[in-house]
């Protein structure tokens, strides 16, 4: 197959598929349009892996036609915007909306010579390849897993009309501008397909049309149209100080020129807002009012990752400068903090999205580091974060679906009510948060390369790292304690109904994720390590023996993997316990006997019911106390950002 | 690899219970000198060990014991490591696998006295995990590896570098060994408030268990310490030996703290002490270069 096609088959196929989903409105043929369409879109992610492989990055440049095509989708999608802000009478939409309705036409019929052709338009290296992978495998997956979930999420709402096919039309467009946006090589498109993912997750936020969707899609929208300013912005000023809008000549010839820090600071200032850092963290943190499958992939493949995807795509024009060391820093700061408020919380969603924020955070920060190793980190955990969190926010929303709460409170013993959803919960918190899983290879390379004096900051970005990979423990730690808290060989029959292709998908996740963090040694081989290098970064690993030796440590993943495997898994086939050995728990000796729920006699001998519950500190870590600081942290890291442009 | 590169640290390896026995025991014997009274004899946890270990185990739930071994294999696999001079981070990091085992046998029974073990521990670890992070980070800065082999082939003392990431690991020390003003997880004494915390609901031979792997985690612990001084070891050993008293000292003169203070003091003397040390390495010019 040509190139062209597959590039085709991934950016403009998922349109087509999502116009054909919308016009015809009826789910026996949305299910079977659907899944194939996401597992073609699967099949040419991987050929187009093959062949970049095989034949090195693609260049492709479509004829003027579509340039002018995109040209007026971007009107298109400011009027629309600019209408949502009407209608809501939303000022700060309007105001971001009609900028960015007045920079646009003053770039491209002003500024911008006529006719000006960026080459190449597309461009298509093995980051792109691994985004594409990301996107479509995992988010074709969590696609065709809301096949099933908004059956039933329609059938709890008792809709008079389904709104499924609104909903797919969003969902599948939303991979197509995904990709578009990872392969763009012009600004000019890249902005077109940033903005689609804005409208996408708008619409996606807003679709269960409450008070407080309709809402907190509002916020999301000011929040990404901001971002969207920040770009076209940043193209002005980029053509005006050094005439191009190809990021191939922004990151292909080193470090830029200091007058072209600027617009690479707005640029990454667009990334931020996207990826959700702190003080943009709320429209993350509302996205979760929406459908759990958004959830999943607003978190996972799509919309934040374009946001650390582009930071991480500009990082060789920016390295060795103040705006890197500022970024690593304002990086850092964001993984920390917001591990330390995921502490405090017991909606079970906000606990992911604080995670997710995190995570970001310290990719952005190794994009800011800015070395061989941090760029190799940050490929890493785009990878492992994007699959361990779309597993994550799969299973609680189908917990969700069964136990009818998000409450972590909710889920005590949760192992003995639904074994397997909880199951593959906590193995896919483990991927997150201990060795020997690619999340926590990313942050083992992390952290050594923070650890290398990169600027005088060092310090504190190690220091940010180490104590915020320190509260990551406690939240997932605390989490996991909940589900395991069982009463003494209490066991119901479990009645887990089963829908074929939510848990198939679950199941096919969480084995990835396992399987993935196995073999990560020639996944950096094989797509880590060129990614780096067509990037112009040297190699970070040697693989020897599938173990990865860093310049300063040794990683060994399968000889971890055979040690924790035997460790946990050995004692939980071997121990025995007879039934004449259980007792109740002490209770200081005053138990009531025979109780249903274990209890104490109390004053009076009153028997009372034991309560037991999580810890959430929230006096010290609570969002009430510490939102407001972070904000203001974060608000001046980026103006330092900023100022350290012209420094 | 030459043989002998694989014996000692095999020999190391299995020496370290007894090691960290030997040490409780010294721990006993000390610490009732200092309450004027005579003590118990070196040896007597292993006595305790082995009758716990001849005893019947009381279950409360399977997964309780389970965890439990968790606990023991994994602090075994990070001292394995340790003496065959793996990345630091690692360890650390499979230690922080261990101890989270241990929080999750006492979560996995609904037991009110060990969920609030469980919750402390949680605590206990966010106080420790980042000083170990960043001491081995402060280790690399003038060895220029996170490998223990590094330390050897640094052919000085670490000490004189690094005194305030030392002070920092002392710290560290104080909670793991669960000593006053640090033992607010499992008290010693099972006549408080919390009963014996994350312990409270183990028994016979899995208590035992328990308290085997409370020795390897000295052993490790200590081991870290005496890399601060490892030309020629000896003496990082007697180090180490010396801040194990000093930690028995400092347990007999203070009471059991609140945890939001055990917090503050680990971050603020543990974290901004070893940060401090770093600015000193680097101003002064004596980090790596990259």
């Amino acid at each position: 197959m040509g190139v062209e096609s597959l590039v085709a088959i991934l950016v403009i196929m998922p349109f087509a598929a999502a116009l054909l989903a919308f016009g015809v409105k009826d789910a026996r043929v949305i299910k079977p349009l659907v899944i194939s369409s996401m597992l073609v879109l699967m099949v040419a992610s991987v050929m187009l892996l093959m062949r970049v492989v095989e034949a090195g990055p693609i260049a492709l440049s479509p004829g003027h036609l579509w340039d002018n095509l995109i040209l007026v989708l971007d009107f298109a999608l400011l009027a629309y915007f600019l209408y949502v802000g009407f209608t809501s009478k939303h000022p700060l939409i309007l105001a971001l909306a009609g900028i960015q309705a007045v920079m646009l036409p003053v770039l491209k019929f002003f500024i911008l010579p006529s006719g000006l052709k960026v080459q190449p338009v597309l461009y298509i290296d093995l980051l792109s390849v691994i985004m594409t992978l990301v996107i479509s495998i995992i988010g074709g997956l969590i696609i065709i897993y809301a096949l099933d979930y908004m059956r039933d999420h329609e059938a709890h709402l008792k809709l008079d009309h389904t709104r499924q096919h609104v909903f797919f039309f969003f969902m599948v467009a939303f991979l197509g501008a995904m990709n578009g946006l990872v392969f763009a090589n012009s600004l000019l498109w890249l902005f077109f397909f940033w903005e689609v993912t804005t409208l996408c997750s708008f619409h996606l936020i807003r679709h269960d049309l409450n008070a407080e969707a309709i809402g907190n899609a509002l916020r999301a929208l000011w929040m990404n149209l901001l971002g969207g300013a920040a770009l076209v912005l940043g193209m002005i000023l980029l053509w005006q100080a050094g005439e191009t809008l190809s990021i191939q000549d922004l990151t292909g010839f080193g470090t830029v020129g200091a007058a072209l820090l600027l617009p690479l600071a707005l640029f990454c200032f667009t990334g931020f807002t996207k990826a959700a850092q702190v003080p943009f963290q709320s429209w993350l943190l509302g996205a979760m009012v929406a459908p759990t499958p958004v959830s999943a992939l607003l978190h996972s493949s799509t919309m934040v990752k374009a946001g650390v995807y582009l930071v991480l795509r500009l990082a060789p024009a920016y390295e060795g400068t103040q705006l890197s060391v500022a970024i690593a820093v304002f990086g850092a700061f964001v993984f920390m903090v917001t591990s330390i408020v995921a502490i405090s919380q017991h909606n079970a969603k906000r606990v992911l999205a604080y995670s997710t924020i995190s995570n970001l955070g310290l990719i952005v920060c190794c994009a800011g580091i800015n070395s061989d190793l941090a760029i190799a980190a940050a490929i890493a955990l785009i990878v492992f974060h994007a699959i361990s969190k779309g597993v994550l926010f799969l299973v609680v929303g189908t917990i969700e679906q069964r136990i009818e709460s998000r409450d972590i409170e909710d889920m005590e013993g949760l192992v003995a009510k639904l074994p397997l959803l909880s199951g593959i919960a906590m193995l896919g918190m483990i991927t997150m948060l201990f060795v020997p899983f690619g999340v926590l290879f990313g942050k083992w390379a992390s952290i050594q390369a923070a650890a290398v004096p990169f600027s005088a900051w060092f310090p504190l970005v190690v220091g940010f790292l180490a104590v915020g990979s320190a509260t990551t423990m406690v939240y997932w730690t605390k989490w996991i304690g909940r589900m395991i808290s069982l009463v003494s060989f209490e066991r119901g029959a479990v009645v887990e109904p089963k829908s074929f292709l939510s848990y198939s998908t679950i199941l096919l996740m969480v084995a990835g994720a396992v399987v993935l963090s196995v073999f990560v040694a020639p996944l950096v081989n094989i797509l880590i390590t060129p990614a780096e290098s067509t990037m112009g970064y040297a190699k970070a690993f040697e693989t020897a023996g599938w173990h990865l030796r860093s310049a300063f440590g040794l990683f060994t993943p399968w000889p971890l993997f055979i040690a924790v495997a035997l460790a946990l898994l050995l004692p939980a086939l071997l121990v025995r316990v007879k039934s004449d050995q259980y007792r109740e728990a002490y209770l200081c000796g005053g138990n009531v006997p025979g109780a249903e729920v274990p209890s104490f006699y109390s004053l009076a001998d009153q028997s009372v019911k034991i309560r037991t519950g999580s810890a959430y500190w929230e006096s010290l870590f609570g969002e009430r106390s510490l939102t407001n600081w972070i904000n203001g942290a974060a608000v001046i890291l980026l103006l330092v950002l900023f100022v350290g442009v012209f420094v | 690899m030459s043989s002998g590169e694989l014996v000692l640290p095999l020999v190391a390896f299995l020496l370290a219970p007894v090691a960290g026995g030997l040490l409780c025991g010294i721990d006993r014997r000390l610490t009732a000198r200092m309450q004027g009274r005579i003590g118990p004899p070196i040896l007597q946890p292993f006595y305790d060990f082995f009758k716990l270990w001849g005893k019947d185990t009381l279950v409360t739930t399977r997964e309780n014991l389970v965890w439990a071994w968790g606990y023991l294999l994994l602090t075994m696999v990070a001292v394995f490591m340790f003496f065959f001079q793996q990345d630091l981070l690692i360890i650390f990091f499979v230690l922080a696998f261990a101890g989270a085992c241990l929080i999750f046998g006492a979560f996995s029974v609904r037991s009110p006295y060990s969920h609030l073990g469980a919750n402390r521990e949680i605590l206990q670890m966010l106080a420790y995990e980042p000083i170990l992070l960043l001491a081995a980070v402060a280790i690399f800065l003038k060895t220029g590896t996170f490998m223990i082999t590094g330390v050897f082939e640094f052919g000085e003392p670490l000490l004189p570098y690094l005194p305030l990431a030392f002070v920092a690991v002392l710290v560290a020390l104080g909670i793991k060994m669960r000593k006053s003003p640090f033992d607010i997880a499992a008290s010693e004494h099972a006549h408080q408030e919390i009963v014996r915390g994350v312990y409270t609901e183990y028994s016979g031979r899995h208590l035992a268990l328990i308290k085997l792997t409370h020795w390897f985690e000295i052993v490790l612990i200590l081991g870290f310490i005496a890399l601060f001084w490892a030309q020629p070891l000896w003496i990082g050993v007697v180090l180490a030996l010396g801040m194990f008293v000093l930690e028995l000292l400092i347990d007999n003169i203070s009471a059991r703290l609140r945890w939001a203070w055990m917090l503050g003091v680990s971050w603020v003397v543990g974290v901004g002490f070893i940060m401090a040390n770093m600015v000193l390495i680097y101003l002064a010019g004596g980090a790596i270069r990259v």
